[in-house]
């Protein structure tokens, strides 16, 4: 086979060829864990939400371990959509939290309890 | 494909025209873009389906009759919002433009055929339905209620993406053709579990947004604490498109495991049956009990999910139609009601605020009476109807159990729908007559005749599609 | 065991660890610097992972602009670590126990299933570069790539709309 002389010859990645699959799901699916443990217990708006980012976090893991894995670009585009959206969400969520501060200053979930949780 | 870029473009205009001095202009304006959105989907009625930007979005009938729906709810809402005039705090140009943009969201979700196409939808849609959660900004029952709601959405959003994730990790594609034939061609004994596990986690993650119990928590607080036309917008449009989505993503993609997904989805038809309908009887504001009767129709439309067949399909059309048509004029009514009579400033949204409604305003209690009769599926309205195809359809997939148990909770709802009817009818109340705006008048009079004509001749509609 | 794979589990390790310390940390700001160590080891895998191009824009996107924005909204509105109420533990213990069946559920999916490993003959590590993406973001993802700046433009309406002081309003 002639090699491309444009592409750089770059050898499978070290990690690819020594780490199985499963230890990516693993790790990704313990940080999606963390996030739901962490939704559930803080009642601070704000870590809720970071703990969703991390939730987020672990689907962009997990899709570009498999996309690499299967030399399947796809996965890794779909990477950029979740970016937008995670950017998206932020500047909602944190107008809504400073709103809501602006009426009560504060931003514990559990404070106002005109509606119950 | 006509009416997403439309709309696409119309919500930019809706922003520009907010910078014009009168803001009369801004109702009539978006009526007309909406009645060349619904133009511009019809404009491909029998071109059979049709595949945009390499199978990213499928336009087929059953796509149209839902754009449609949507489109005429919208259109609808839209009408009786009156341009938000009455408030002086209010950002016409900017609901407005919002909900337009999140049309957008709701057709995509209606149409994809990838995977990416749903996500984007749903948070196009989730995104602008926060913001209008919160856009009374003073009134901290809305503003808690847009942080619940955006906390909650974000963590469906979570379990949503994972779902996709594990899904593209089993088949290798986001596309649903291709997981189609993934899913099809799984032998006995080497099953992906994988793919169970995403599908699982992505339903969950869209049952949070269609409000089916377990998932249900946020609505009722959610549902109440919004400015009523937002609630009529989130029980009537997004719920639509929600369930589109799942019939989509279900029978495009995962017909082959039928086996495993629609025992857990009967399962949460039937918890969501009775979470709605006995809520719902224990509210007495009757925007609560609406919230919860929301949840409840969730249930019915399940039913439909599990037997997923062309009946179905149809009666999931057909019962979104009458839904939406119904849900539209309680909330109309109620918005002139609640406004007229006030406890400390704030409307008053329980029932006794529609004591007497009748002797003063016959015709805001007829077309009250109606919309219950349809939310309740007594004969001769729409509403009838659509309970009479989803059980049929049921039924013939050999499903017989859970239509049993919709029966029996669909007769608790008349105990909850006919309170609010008592109350109009029968209690004495000081009630004055409420000068209802002429457009507004029609709106309710035209939602009020379409599910009367559909509940004498739901033929009309069976033969469209 | 040669350095690259000691490396990823050394990576992992600190992962796992900052993103347990986010939720715990009682401090928000705490979480917040935890919560950027996390996405600078993530950007660390997929270096490892050979998608340079995203462990770019995963440190300029999330570390750059939106946990600068959590920690603004942070100072700004002068959160001290003391303004949180802590949930009763059995709230606690319950969220542990649903975390912990989500993760044995999903675990036990994986080692059921069989996950194809890598194809060394058809392996292209130009997958993650920046010229390759290009090409499938503008053309396949053409449609969802636009309607993306629909949703962009409803977060900026939605936001100046919520955030902005109305007349009589105080500043902060």
């Amino acid at each position: 086979m002639i090699p491309n002389p444009n592409i750089p010859e770059v050898s499978i990645p070290s990690v690819i060829q020594n780490i199985p699959l499963q230890h990516y799901l693993i790790l990704s699916t313990l940080l999606f864990v963390i996030g739901i443990i962490g939704v559930l217990t803080r009642r601070n708006a704000i870590i809720i939400f970071m703990s969703v980012e991390l939730m987020l976090n672990a689907a962009n893991l997990l899709l570009i371990a498999f996309s690499s894995y299967r030399s399947d670009p796809s996965g890794q585009v779909f990477v950029f959509f979740i970016m937008a959206v995670a950017a998206a969400e932020v500047a909602v969520g944190l107008a809504i939290i400073v709103m809501i501060y602006r009426n009560t200053r504060n931003t514990d979930i559990g404070f106002l309890n005109k509606l119950k949780w | 494909m006509y009416p997403i870029v439309l709309l696409s473009f119309f919500g930019i205009v809706t922003l520009f025209l907010g910078f014009s001095k009168s803001k009369n202009i801004l109702l009539p304006a978006t009526l007309l873009f909406l009645i060349i959105a619904l133009a511009g989907n019809f404009l491909e009625w029998n071109k059979g389906p049709l595949l945009y930007f390499y199978d990213m979005l499928r336009v087929d009938n059953v796509t149209l009759a839902f754009n449609g729906i949507i489109l005429l709810s919208a259109f609808m809402i839209f009408a009786i919002s009156g341009g938000f005039q009455d408030n002086p705090d209010s950002e016409p140009a900017e609901y407005f433009g919002l909900m337009l943009f999140s049309l957008v969201g709701a057709l995509m979700m209606v149409g994809f055929q990838h995977l990416i196409m749903l996500f984007i939808g749903v948070e196009i849609l989730s995104v602008a339905m926060y913001v209008l959660t919160g856009s009374n900004k003073r009134n901290l029952r809305s503003n808690e209620a847009a942080l619940k709601y955006f906390l909650m959405g974000a963590f469906a959003t979570g379990f949503m993406l994972f779902g996709i994730t594990l899904l593209y990790g089993a088949t290798g594609s986001f596309k649903l053709e291709q997981i189609q034939g993934f899913a099809s061609n799984m032998q006995v004994g080497s099953e992906s579990y994988i793919l169970y596990a995403g599908l699982l986690l992505l339903l969950i993650g869209m049952l949070f947004k269609v409000s089916a119990a377990p998932f249900h928590f946020w609505t009722p607080d959610v549902y109440e604490g919004a400015p009523t036309i937002f609630t009529t917008f989130m029980s009537t449009v997004v719920k639509t498109a929600g369930f589109a989505a799942l019939f989509r993503l279900l029978s495009g993609s995962f017909t082959g495991v039928y086996g495993f997904w629609w025992i857990v989805i009967a399962a949460i038809a039937v918890l969501t049956l009775l979470v709605g309908n006995i809520g719902a009887t224990s509210q007495n504001s009757f925007k609560r009990m609406l919230a919860y009767s929301g949840i409840s129709h969730a249930g019915y439309l399940l039913i439909a999910l599990t037997a997923l067949s062309k009946p179905s399909q149809n009666a999931i059309i057909f019962y979104s139609l009458a839904y939406s048509l119904s849900t539209i004029c309680a909330f109309g009514v109620l918005m002139l009601v609640s406004k007229e009579k006030t406890i400390g400033g704030q409307p008053n949204e329980y029932y006794d605020a529609f004591n007497g409604l009748a002797k003063q305003n016959p015709l805001l209690a007829f077309v009250l009476t109606v919309s219950m009769l349809s939310l309740a599926g007594i004969p001769l309205t729409a509403g009838f109807w659509g309970k009479f195809f989803i059980f049929t359809s049921a039924a013939e997939r050999g499903i017989i159990w859970i239509t049993v148990i919709a029966v029996l909770m669909s007769t608790v709802g008349i105990y909850y729908y006919f309170r609010v009817i008592i109350s109009s009818y029968l209690k004495e109340g000081d009630l004055v007559k409420i000068r209802v705006a002429p457009f507004y008048k029609v709106i309710l009079v035209l939602a009020t005749f379409l599910t009367i004509l559909f509940g004498l001749a739901p033929g009309i509609f069976e033969g469209l599609i | 065991m040669n350095s690259t794979v000691s490396f990823f589990y050394f990576l992992s390790f600190l992962t796992i660890l900052s993103a347990v310390m986010v939720v715990v940390s009682r401090n928000p700001i705490h979480s917040v610097l935890y919560l950027i160590l996390a996405f600078f080891t993530l950007s660390g895998h997929y270096i490892l992972l050979n998608a340079q191009f995203l462990a770019a824009v995963n440190i300029i996107v999330y570390a750059g602009a939106i946990m600068v924005l959590f920690l603004f909204v942070i100072m700004f509105l002068n959160m001290k670590q003391d303004n949180e109420e802590a949930k009763t533990n059995i709230a606690k213990i319950a969220a542990t126990i649903v975390g912990g069946t989500v993760f044995v559920i999903l675990f036990g999916a994986y080692r059921k299933s069989a996950i194809p490993a890598f194809n060394p003959e058809n392996f292209d590590s130009q997958v993650g570069m920046i010229e390759n993406l290009g090409h499938i973001l503008f053309r396949e993802y053409l449609l969802p790539f636009e309607l993306a700046s629909i949703l962009l433009l409803v977060a900026m309406v939605g936001a100046v709309m919520l955030g902005k002081r109305e007349i009589g309003e105080r500043h902060f």
